[in-house]
């Protein structure tokens, strides 16, 4: 039997303490969100006097929060189209770099994932000046360019290990069949990485949907995103609707990473 | 359907079997980056025939298969079916099966499914589907697993139901990547004996790859030894193994003692040779050799014997380190100056006790001499 040392203590200790605390710091703001989104308060304000279900009633009402509805329905689209463009452009990607060894697939697959470090408030920038330099004007389109940017590592990375533990010999074998490329791909490579495209589309739209950043420069009063309007109505009033928008948004989430974990095993994917 | 008759493949006859069609490979040369991977191979299949390509891993047999299926583009040279070459085609319009070492059956598709699918590329009508999908499994008896996934199936049954994918094409050529190699052994020899049932059943022309000597003596009815992107002997198993063609051949395949020595004189059909150990023994070879060459002479384990008697000319003394049984016969491990040899014996009685012993060629042993730099 292995005996821990005074040391081995220490290290268990020390690792449970920074678990503790990064379980904290990330859980601890959104909880203490959910309770606020309760407050019978006229503001934001914790810990709350009393308990109310009415800013939810607000953020319902079609007449009162129209401007947060119309928000809301451009950022579902976009981050909907988000998802579809972003995983597709990944999907080819992820395949094209799967299936070479060349060294320009690894310099690729570095240029794929870059928007994941590059900071978001310089891309946004940088996206806003390139489009005004084109004379485009803005518009859900240009907003969905811009998400699909941001987005596509996270598809590149779930749909390129899906890829990767893909048998070469299954699509050798299927062209051996006489199956021509698309129906190889429609056939044979698109359901066996398909677990990895969900799993890739499900985080494109999540990371679209609470995207500020790109959104801070690429909206407008015509494509208002819902972030920037909660970020607008937090600036001007504490509103305490953005608390209720906040709890609704975080819910919604849970949810589809639930539906998402127990189809595709998401946890599985994202580490792998 | 297909719109060309021959990558439609075999048109089955009125006994139901296909008819054979002949493969060549006419100087085929491919080249990896700087590698020469396989060297100008010329190489013919006769209809109905299966030709083994065997060599050690790294040899080009892989690569020369997949030439012929149309995986890999060759430098130069052509491959032919019954004459028509069919290096611009694509591999689904080549009219060859294939079946591969890791099956590549698609997991997320029944035994039916798997074997449908080449017959759903070429848009045949259902109905017509179902009835050679039926055929098909069928003829490697997995009529019984038609719904099951990939998974669900061991490897031999795995493997039959690649097969029967392969064969459902009516392919003009099989192509067999390795096929035994992720078997259990004790499964092996009864898949080969069923594969190459179905193989004769079928009438079709087929390529095997294999490492495995055991497995190409089996089952081809000749087999090309390759090595270094080179063949370097084709014929009929029993051909190769008796009259092997060079150092290399004599060696992989088979076992083999190698006793240097020296062209002593011509001896009617061949040579006296004088070995370092220390014996003259007369030697036929088709080869020339100078009087006075250094040679290696190849013996099989069977072809040499014990001698009793101390100082017979025809004998080289040696050390007996031990002796096995093997099955019916006795290996004697002996040891003869730098030499160490391998000779097969019958058992009966109780084995020599190692020492001293005395080692001289069976008399009607046709051993193979070579050239001394050739050998490897």
């Amino acid at each position: 039997m292995h005996r821990y040392t005074g040391s081995d203590r220490l290290l268990v200790l020390l690792i449970v303490a920074l678990a503790g605390i990064g379980f904290l710091i990330l859980v601890g703001p959104v909880l203490v969100v959910l309770v606020t989104s309760f407050t019978s308060s006229r503001a934001l304000r914790f810990p709350p006097p009393g308990l109310t279900l009415q800013w939810y009633r607000d953020l319902f009402d079609p007449v009162r929060s129209s401007q947060i509805h119309v928000a809301a329905g451009n950022s579902l689209l976009v981050a909907a189209l988000t998802a579809i463009v972003a995983t597709s452009l990944a999907t080819a990607a992820a395949l094209a770099i799967a299936r070479t060894r060349a060294g320009w697939a690894r310099f690729a697959e570095g240029g794929f994932m870059a928007p994941l470090v590059l900071p978001g408030i310089a891309f946004g920038l940088a996206a806003l000046m390139f489009f005004s330099w084109l004379r485009l004007p803005p518009s859900l389109a240009l907003l969905v360019a811009g998400h699909a940017m941001i987005a596509a590592p996270f598809a590149l990375r779930t749909v390129g290990a899906a890829a990767a533990g893909l048998d070469p010999a299954l699509e050798e074998s299927s062209a051996a069949l006489g199956a021509g490329p698309w129906r190889t791909f429609r056939r044979v490579t698109l359901p066996l990485i398909m677990p990895g495209v969900a799993a890739g589309a499900f985080l494109a739209f999540v990371s679209s949907l609470d995207n500020v950043p790109v959104s801070l420069f690429l909206a407008s009063a015509q494509t208002d995103m819902l972030p920037i309007r909660l970020w607008g109505m937090m600036e001007t009033a504490l509103d305490v609707r953005v608390a209720a928008a906040s709890g609704v948004l975080v819910a919604v989430a849970f949810i589809l990473l639930l539906v998402m974990d127990r189809a595709v095993g998401l946890a599985r994917r994202m580490s792998g | 359907m297909l719109d060309d008759s021959r990558s439609a493949g075999s048109a089955p006859d009125a006994a139901g079997r296909l008819r054979g069609h002949r493969l060549d490979m006419d100087g085929v040369r491919v080249r990896y980056g700087q590698t020469l991977a396989v060297r100008d191979v010329t190489l013919s299949v006769e209809p109905g025939e299966m030709l083994a390509l065997l060599g050690p891993s790294g040899c080009g047999k892989t690569t020369l298969l997949r030439t012929v299926a149309g995986f890999i583009r060759a430098e130069a040279g052509r491959v032919l079916v019954d004459g028509a070459a069919i290096d611009h085609l694509p591999p689904g319009r080549r009219g060859v099966g294939i079946v591969f070492q890791s099956y590549a059956l698609f997991p997320h598709m029944s035994a039916a499914e798997n074997v449908a699918y080449g017959l759903e590329a070429r848009r045949l009508p259902k109905a017509e589907i179902a009835r050679k999908v039926d055929a098909a499994l069928a003829a490697v008896r997995m009529e019984g697993f038609a719904d099951r996934r990939p998974r669900a199936l061991s490897g031999g049954q795995q493997q039959r139901v690649a097969l029967a994918r392969a064969l459902a094409i009516e392919p003009a050529i099989l192509l067999l990547d390795e096929p035994f190699a992720a078997l259990d052994r004790s499964l092996r020899l009864d898949l080969q004996l069923e594969i190459k049932r179905i193989q004769r059943r079928f009438g079709v022309t087929a390529v095997l790859v294999t490492h495995d000597q055991d497995e190409a003596m089996s089952m081809a009815d000749r087999m090309a030894v390759m090595n270094a992107g080179r063949v370097e002997q084709v014929g009929a198993p029993a051909e190769v193994y008796d009259r092997p063609a060079t150092a290399f051949v004599a060696g992989f395949v088979g076992t083999t003692n190698r006793l240097p020595g020296r062209i002593e004189a011509r001896d009617g059909a061949g040579y006296r040779v004088r070995l370092d150990a220390g014996a003259t023994f007369a030697v036929e070879s088709a080869r020339g050799f100078d009087i006075g060459a250094r040679v290696v002479l190849c013996a099989r384990p069977e072809q040499l014997a014990l001698r009793d008697g101390a100082d017979a000319p025809d004998a080289f003394p040696a050390r007996l380190r031990q002796s096995l049984p093997l099955g019916p016969a006795l290996i004697h491990d002996i040891e003869a100056g730098a030499a160490e040899l391998k000779l097969h014996a019958a058992r009966h009685g109780a084995p020599p006790a190692p020492g001293p012993v005395r080692v001289a060629l069976r008399p009607d042993a046709t051993p193979a001499l070579f050239p001394e730099g050739e050998t490897t």
